[in-house]
């Protein structure tokens, strides 16, 4: 009898500790109705505005909520990717850079293009360049929320002592002011390079990334090879710091506001990092120009809309409130960054000449040359051919291994990722085809 | 007969005893472990994107890891060298367990210190040891050069051939407080009247060790080498903050590539199909070393 009942409180207790064990497989939050869920991009600051946001969106559906998920950057695609895998994609997504190139070639996001036709003068409070870096086979998929583009900051102090008295015009000069900075501890330039931000200093040395039919790559060439070359010896001539390859932002970013680079090619975002880690910099010690050629590359964000959203409309007014008028300003003012609607922006230069006037002829320079922006191929496997070219050239750029080789390795390993996507989309579509 | 049935009946609850409290772990592990294990073999044999239906692919991803991807290749190496550390901080654990197992003053204060390593949160580890590894003001630069190992500082961490040997030996540094205390266990257990009888027999320190300490550490080695497998297997997040992978791919293991595959290029079929090589791979190496050990690493005698 005893034994009875400890087997029996035994077997109750281990289907307690079953049903605890598994109580985590279980969905315990029912799917809420009328609902829009928006994925953020490292906006948690953004609290407020983004209720002012909501509080417009309910003028127009009283009857729809809206949630905001926000991710920082480094987890944002793995916790997006997971949404979607699960089938509780967000109806509205905030993407940087290129990787809704991805999504839209795998039919993940809706075409805006009818929302945008529709839409006539909403559209056109827009930069017609920038609506373009949406594009991919002739469908719109985003909208600008804000946007950044790369151009040289340079240390006025740095320039007065080399002889420096303006800006370089051509990768030449570049160069030769570089080594002129050059001094101990000091290098005279450096650049960020995460995403495509170092391909302006190929653009304007006339190397394309891919043909212009997107099937081949196009940067095998000895010009290239003459670039990478002269990179890598001003590397290891310590002109350029070595820093400036290693894809990091905080660094390179501290190491010119710590006064030790002459040249540093950025983001406009880098400038206020740097007003609050030092006191040096001022309008007179801070030079804001283009690169050589005009060429810069962007950084901007978009909001997309998921293709099985439930309410493809809402999420559309939402968007536009977000992105135009009084959404677009509070968000440029809280950024310090401009948005993809021009009228808007002026508003926000007019209150950033009030407030912080060092930020204005930054700005400024953001406006300009929107039609030589690089790095913003329409291509679907933009992160991989990424992944792949970048790894090589960091290898000839740090000296290790040659500017040939590195380029020859590089260009068999993006041709077969182009050629790849040929394959598997032939693949799939023939499957498809014979069902 | 009667006695043989109890019996029979006794075996037969106990049985089913001990089968009601295994199974919630067993629940859970089929659930968490093998189910996504299983899924994942699958999910490695076929072209499968977030947005469309699965199709099937055959080998292909299998045969593009091994035929076109160079950064497949130099993550396995790089992971086999990732292990290489392991007999390294094994040999310094056992040293150092020999060394604080002696009856020497403060001995307790030296084992915590040591041990101290472990419990430290690997990426705070990372990042404490990415500043002292700085080119410009890093302290390990600064005290090779004055004492005069090098004249100029050195990007450990951007260099092609110092970055991974950085990191393993941050690796080293953060695990060999594990193996000392699981070495000293060991240590502990050999009883002493072994070591009196070898005195006896005129056996010298250098003999007791090679004859009697290292054959009955046997199982406590082959724990620690283990776990320096899995380690190496599992060294995700102080690869990640330390250096990403880079410089190029040099510092790339199979865990950091699989994640870079599957989150950053979104590419979850590849991932599985190198995520099963890696787990195949890992699976072998275990059972070698476990077959080595004689099939008992960590095994605690009972009787």
């Amino acid at each position: 009898m005893p034994f009875r009942a400890s087997a029996a409180f035994t077997v109750i207790a281990a289907l307690i500790s079953t049903l605890l064990a598994l109580s985590g497989c279980s969905n315990e939050s029912e799917p809420v109705q009328n609902k829009i869920v928006v994925l953020t991009f490292n906006m948690p600051h953004y609290k407020d505005g983004f209720s002012r946001w909501v509080a417009e969106f309910h003028k127009l559906h009283p009857d729809i909520e809206v949630e905001q998920i926000d991710r920082k950057g480094s987890n944002w695609g793995a916790f997006y990717h997971t949404q979607v895998i699960s089938g509780t994609a967000p109806d509205i997504i905030d993407t940087q850079g290129g990787a809704w190139l991805q999504y839209a070639s795998q039919g993940g996001l809706l075409d805006l293009t009818p929302f945008l036709e529709k839409d006539a003068e909403f559209t056109a409070n827009f930069y017609p360049e920038l609506l373009q870096s949406w594009i991919y086979e002739g469908q719109n998929y985003g909208i600008p929320l804000y946007f950044t583009k790369t151009l040289l900051f340079y240390n006025k102090l740095m320039f007065q002592e080399a002889g420096i008295t303006s800006p370089p015009n051509s990768f030449d000069q570049l160069m030769e002011y570089a080594y002129k900075m050059t001094k101990g501890e000091k290098s005279g330039f450096m650049t960020l390079n995460f995403d495509w931000l170092y391909w302006s200093l190929f653009a304007m040395n006339g190397i394309d990334l891919v043909t212009p039919d997107l099937r081949h790559a196009a940067f095998n060439t000895p010009k290239a090879i003459a670039l990478i070359e002269r990179l890598a010896k001003a590397t290891k001539d310590g002109a350029i710091s070595n820093i400036s390859w290693t894809g990091r932002w905080v660094e390179p970013n501290s190491m010119f506001a710590a006064g030790q680079i002459g040249m540093l090619q950025a983001h406009s975002t880098a400038l206020l990092w740097m007003l609050s880690n030092t006191s040096w910099i001022n309008e007179n010690t801070i030079g804001f120009a283009q690169m050589p050629g005009n060429w810069s590359t962007p950084n901007a964000h978009a909001l997309h809309i998921s293709a099985d959203s439930k309410y493809p409309q809402a999420a559309w007014d939402f968007i536009k409130i977000a992105t135009s008028g009084e959404g677009a300003y509070s968000l440029g003012i809280s950024l310090n960054n401009l948005t993809g609607d021009r009228f808007v922006n002026e508003k926000i230069l007019d209150y950033f000449s009030q407030t912080k006037p060092i930020v204005v002829p930054l700005l400024r320079t953001q406006q300009e040359h929107l039609n030589t922006l690089v790095g913003n191929w329409p291509l679907a496997n933009d992160a991989e051919i990424k992944e792949a070219l970048y790894p090589e050239l960091q290898s000839a750029l740090l000296n290790h291994k040659s500017a040939a080789d590195a380029l020859s390795r590089a260009e068999k390993k993006v041709n077969h990722i182009l050629s790849r996507d040929d394959r598997t989309a032939q693949s799939q579509s023939s499957v498809s085809g014979g069902q | 007969m009667t006695v043989k049935f109890g019996i029979g009946n006794k075996r037969l609850r106990e049985s089913t005893l001990i089968w009601f409290l295994l199974f919630p772990s067993l629940a859970v592990f089929l659930l968490y472990r093998i189910l996504p294990l299983a899924w994942n073999g699958v999910l490695s044999l076929q072209f499968w994107s977030m947005y469309k239906p699965p199709r099937f692919a055959g080998l292909y991803h299998y045969k593009e890891l091994f035929l076109y991807d160079d950064v497949f290749r130099q993550s396995l190496w790089n992971t086999l060298l990732f292990m290489v550390g392991s007999p390294i901080g094994i040999a310094l654990g056992l040293m150092i367990a020999l060394l604080v197992n002696r009856p020497i003053f403060g001995r307790n204060i030296y084992r915590t210190i040591i041990f101290m390593s472990f419990p430290v949160m690997t990426v705070a580890t990372g990042v404490i040891w990415l500043w002292l590894f700085s080119e410009k003001t890093g302290l390990i630069n600064y005290f090779l050069m004055y004492i005069g190992l090098i004249d100029h500082s050195q990007p450990f961490l951007e260099d092609f051939n110092l970055a991974l040997p950085s990191i393993v030996l941050v690796s080293i540094w953060q695990v060999v407080g594990l193996y000392m205390i699981i070495i000293l266990t060991g240590l502990q257990n050999i009883p002493p009247s072994i070591y009196q009888a070898a005195k006896i027999d005129g056996a010298n320190s250098w003999q007791q060790f090679w004859l009697i300490t290292f054959p009955l550490l046997r199982p406590s080695i082959f724990l620690c080498l283990i776990i320096g497998i899995i380690n190496s297997f599992n060294a995700f997040d102080l690869v990640y903050v330390m250096t990403g992978g880079g410089p190029g791919h040099a510092t790339e293991l199979l865990i950091t590539y699989i994640y870079k595959t599957a989150f950053t290029l979104a590419r979850f079929d590849y991932a599985a199909a190198i995520t099963v090589i890696n787990f195949s791979l890992f699976l072998a190496l275990t059972w070698l070393v476990n077959r080595m050990s004689g099939g008992n690493a960590g095994a605690v005698e009972t009787n």
